[in-house]
């Protein structure tokens, strides 16, 4: 075989610069043997991925053999990522993933990142051989494309896939994959929709699928797109993308409970991958599943530890849901999690120590920790100390703000709550997300465990209401009321039957009641999304009363 | 007294997981050896014996959890488009060692097209069908590929005595079918089968054929994908 590369006299190994990563010293050393009867010169070895990533800073590589299993520290799927994220390693280099996995379910993390190619273990040479070969081979062949990929000259890159198409048969599935991909990144859909339509006329591949379904959700057509990916799903259980962008599909669609049961299948499947975890964390969140959140938290911290994906933002949403489960709960149940609360915000100071802002954030946080466990001396004397703090720094972010704001109501300061909210409605007016969460607190300054039991308090009403059981209705909604009176949608669902009560039979005491709810929205920020249905409801019930 | 907190098949399916992976490490232990000691152990039959029977245990280990998988519904074929000579030039790389170790001469016989299936499926498949005909053969092995009535026929074949005309069929093997007394479970066959069927496209499904003769005389395997 050497002899016959010789006689072609392209070695496709010689001029490469290669890098062995394994934990074991055995393989790298038999690994480094093989290369070296393939013809290749530069070889570099490392035993861990610290090191690897490391190498690659100061070094060009054209190849990564990387075993998946390092060992503690990172494995080969944080590696592939780092290198791949901090742009260490070109992607016209080449990053394959040794793996004894024959399925690669190990390996199926946060998809981003795919290595080029995957070899299983056991590996002889003359399968190394023929494998990198046939690598270097495409390497070589796609260089015009990955140079312009590497230059970020996107266009330019289209232009050269479009080239080699023709040209270069054997590489199809790639050069399409890839041109879908660049079509997205430049924004241009149409030409990427139609990638995956010449692709699905071929035959049904689950790969432009799963790229027309991303097409679709971007152009806002979510009902489709929806029913495209739970079509793919079932004829694919195994296909971990597609729910990820199901669940986004979902949640899009208003159908957070079935957003988060597709993560909960997803994580289940493959439990690996942090931004997946996240994703579940925050769905489950926003569903007030606080003990699925915080689980899921947990998990994405941890997978943290060795991961370009980590934030500090992770320990504190985990704080925070940790914060809300132990809250009012003095069992040792409560007792454990408030302080697997306080370890975590330690945790992640040590961790991030540069970061200036997360001293504060994090004692916003263990005030309320404190305040839940009745601790209100601590409690008070944290909050002594950091509201000068905050009150020093001009224009704080939307999240150390509303979370100020959250503190403040459990530490019964409920009007300086709502002023500071108000202040930031104003603020940040023009961004939807942050609105959105100044709105939820405002309506249910409560725990968790209320706010559940408010909500189905809510929809019990509402469903009286539909069903024209009016006295139900507004029983139920003074219920919910009892526990959050300030929530303005409830308060203005509770306005709205009793109106059509007075419609049925008129009675000025049913008018007095509607005014005095109506009047405890007066202080409701113009960018409340039920401001301008309350406005509504007063002039009607304005009308009503000349 | 049973537990009915045991998932059986599930402890079953981590073991094998585990048997498979050292098995994997003492494979390539054998291929070092035979590395290291090039001359002394090049006609070796008890080596050769060594590393044929690993690789057989490591395949059937491979398509057990496969299996394992096809069961739970979480199994399915992710088809892509490959280049088809590659392919099998390099899943015959692998026993080139114990090929050459036992005397068996091989080649590749392979139009150059481009093939749609699941590439992980296939080397499965690929790999238990080459470890049966080194069992079988006299001395050649030869793997072929077409393309044939818009199918994409990959064939392994030998020259040794042909497979027995009770095995000579290219229906689906049924599970219960399998016996497990006479040595031979035709779990590959299944296994092979299972992955045909799982290739799809339109209306048209996988399949697998046995018969004899081809081009060597002896045993020939098929697998069509649509």
């Amino acid at each position: 075989m050497i002899q016959n590369l010789r006689k072609d006299n392209v070695n496709p190994f010689g001029k490469l610069a290669f890098l062995i990563v394994d934990d074991f010293e055995n393989f790298r050393l038999s690994m480094r043997q093989m290369l070296r009867s393939c013809g290749a010169d530069k070889i570099e070895l490392v035993a861990h991925g610290g090191s690897a990533i490391q190498y690659c800073t100061y070094n060009h590589v054209d190849v990564v053999l990387c075993d998946y299993n390092l060992g503690d520290g990172k494995n080969g799927q944080h590696v592939l990522e780092e290198l791949r994220h901090k742009k260490l390693l070109k992607r016209s280099s080449l990053f394959l993933m040794v793996t004894a996995e024959t399925s690669k379910e190990m390996v199926m993390g946060a998809r981003e990142y795919q290595p080029d190619a995957y070899l299983t273990k056991p590996i002889n040479r003359a399968m190394l051989e023929k494998r990198l070969g046939s690598l270097i081979r495409q390497r070589n062949a796609l260089f015009p494309v990955t140079r312009e990929i590497d230059r970020e000259n996107y266009p330019e890159a289209i232009t050269m896939c479009l080239q080699a198409l023709p040209q270069q048969p054997r590489y199809k599935t790639w050069l399409m994959k890839t041109l879908g991909e660049l079509y997205c990144q430049v924004g241009d859909l149409a030409h990427a929709q139609k990638i995956y339509d010449d692709a699905l006329n071929q035959r049904e591949l689950s790969w432009a699928h799963l790229g027309k379904c991303k097409i679709l959700l971007a152009n806002r057509s979510f009902d489709q797109a929806v029913d495209s990916l739970k079509a793919l799903i079932e004829k694919h259980p195994d296909y971990m993308e597609a729910y990820d962008l199901l669940a986004e599909g979902l949640e899009q669609q208003g159908k957070a409970l079935q957003a988060q049961q597709v993560l909960e299948k997803a994580a289940e499947h493959s439990p690996n991958a942090l931004l997946r975890q996240k994703h579940l964390a925050e769905v489950a969140g926003a569903n007030q599943d606080i003990d699925t959140a915080t689980q899921a938290w947990r998990q994405t911290v941890s997978l943290g530890t060795h991961s370009i994906h980590d934030s500090a933002e992770h320990y504190l949403s985990l704080a925070q849901s940790l914060s809300d489960l132990s809250e009012g709960n003095l069992d040792d149940e409560g007792a454990e999690k408030a302080n697997e609360a306080l370890n975590a915000l330690a945790r992640m100071q040590k961790r991030f120590p540069d970061d200036e802002t997360l001293d504060l954030r994090s004692r916003i946080i263990q005030c309320r920790v404190h305040a839940g466990q009745g601790q209100s001396r601590e409690a008070e004397r944290i909050l002594q100390e950091i509201t000068p703090r905050l009150e020093a720094i001009t224009g704080f972010s939307a999240e150390v703000g509303v979370d100020f704001a959250k503190t403040l109501f459990r530490m019964h300061q409920a009007t300086r709550a709502r002023q500071l909210l108000s202040e930031l409605a104003a603020h940040y007016e023009d961004q939807p997300d942050v609105l959105q969460k100044i709105e939820s607190l405002m309506d249910e300054p409560v725990g968790f465990r209320q706010k559940i039991e408010a909500r189905g308090l809510n929809r019990d009403g509402i469903r009286a209401f539909e069903s024209g059981d009016l006295d139900a209705a507004v029983e139920a909604f003074q219920n919910a009321l009892a526990i959050v009176p300030d929530h303005a949608a409830l308060n203005l669902n509770l306005v709205q039957v009793m109106m059509k009560q007075h419609d049925e039979h008129p009675e000025p005491a049913i008018l007095t009641a509607c005014k005095r709810r109506l009047d405890t929205l007066k202080g409701l920020p113009e960018q409340h999304r039920q401001h301008r249905r309350y406005l509504a409801l007063q002039r009607k019930l304005q009308g009503l009363m000349q | 007294m049973t537990d009915p907190n045991i998932d059986f098949s599930m402890v079953l399916a981590s073991a094998v997981h585990d048997m498979k992976n050292s098995l994997g490490m003492l494979l390539n232990s054998l291929d070092e050896l035979r590395m290291e000691h090039e001359p002394a152990l090049v006609g070796s039959n008890k080596f050769n014996m060594l590393q044929y029977e690993a690789e057989r245990m490591h395949n059937d280990l491979v398509q057990l959890l496969g299996i394992y998988r096809l069961g739970e519904n979480n199994l399915s074929a992710h088809i892509d488009e490959h280049y088809v000579p590659d392919f099998l030039a390099e899943h015959l790389a692998r026993y080139t060692p114990l090929l050459e170790g036992l005397g068996i001469s091989y080649a590749i016989d392979a139009a150059d097209i481009n093939g749609f299936f699941d590439e992980d499926l296939l080397t499965g498949v690929l790999n238990n069908t080459i470890n049966n005909a080194i069992r079988y053969t006299n001395s050649k092995i030869l793997l072929t590929a077409r393309q044939e009535d818009h199918e994409l026929v990959i064939g392994v074949e030998d020259d040794g005595q042909g497979y027995p005309a009770n095995m000579q069929h290219s229906g689906t093997p049924d599970f219960k079918s399998l016996d497990f007394k006479t040595g031979s479970t035709s779990l590959g066959l299944f296994f092979a089968s299972s992955v045909a069927v799982l290739h799809q496209n339109g209306d048209r499904t996988g399949r697998i054929a046995l018969h004899n003769g081809g081009t060597l005389g002896g045993g020939v395997f098929e697998i069509r994908l649509p």
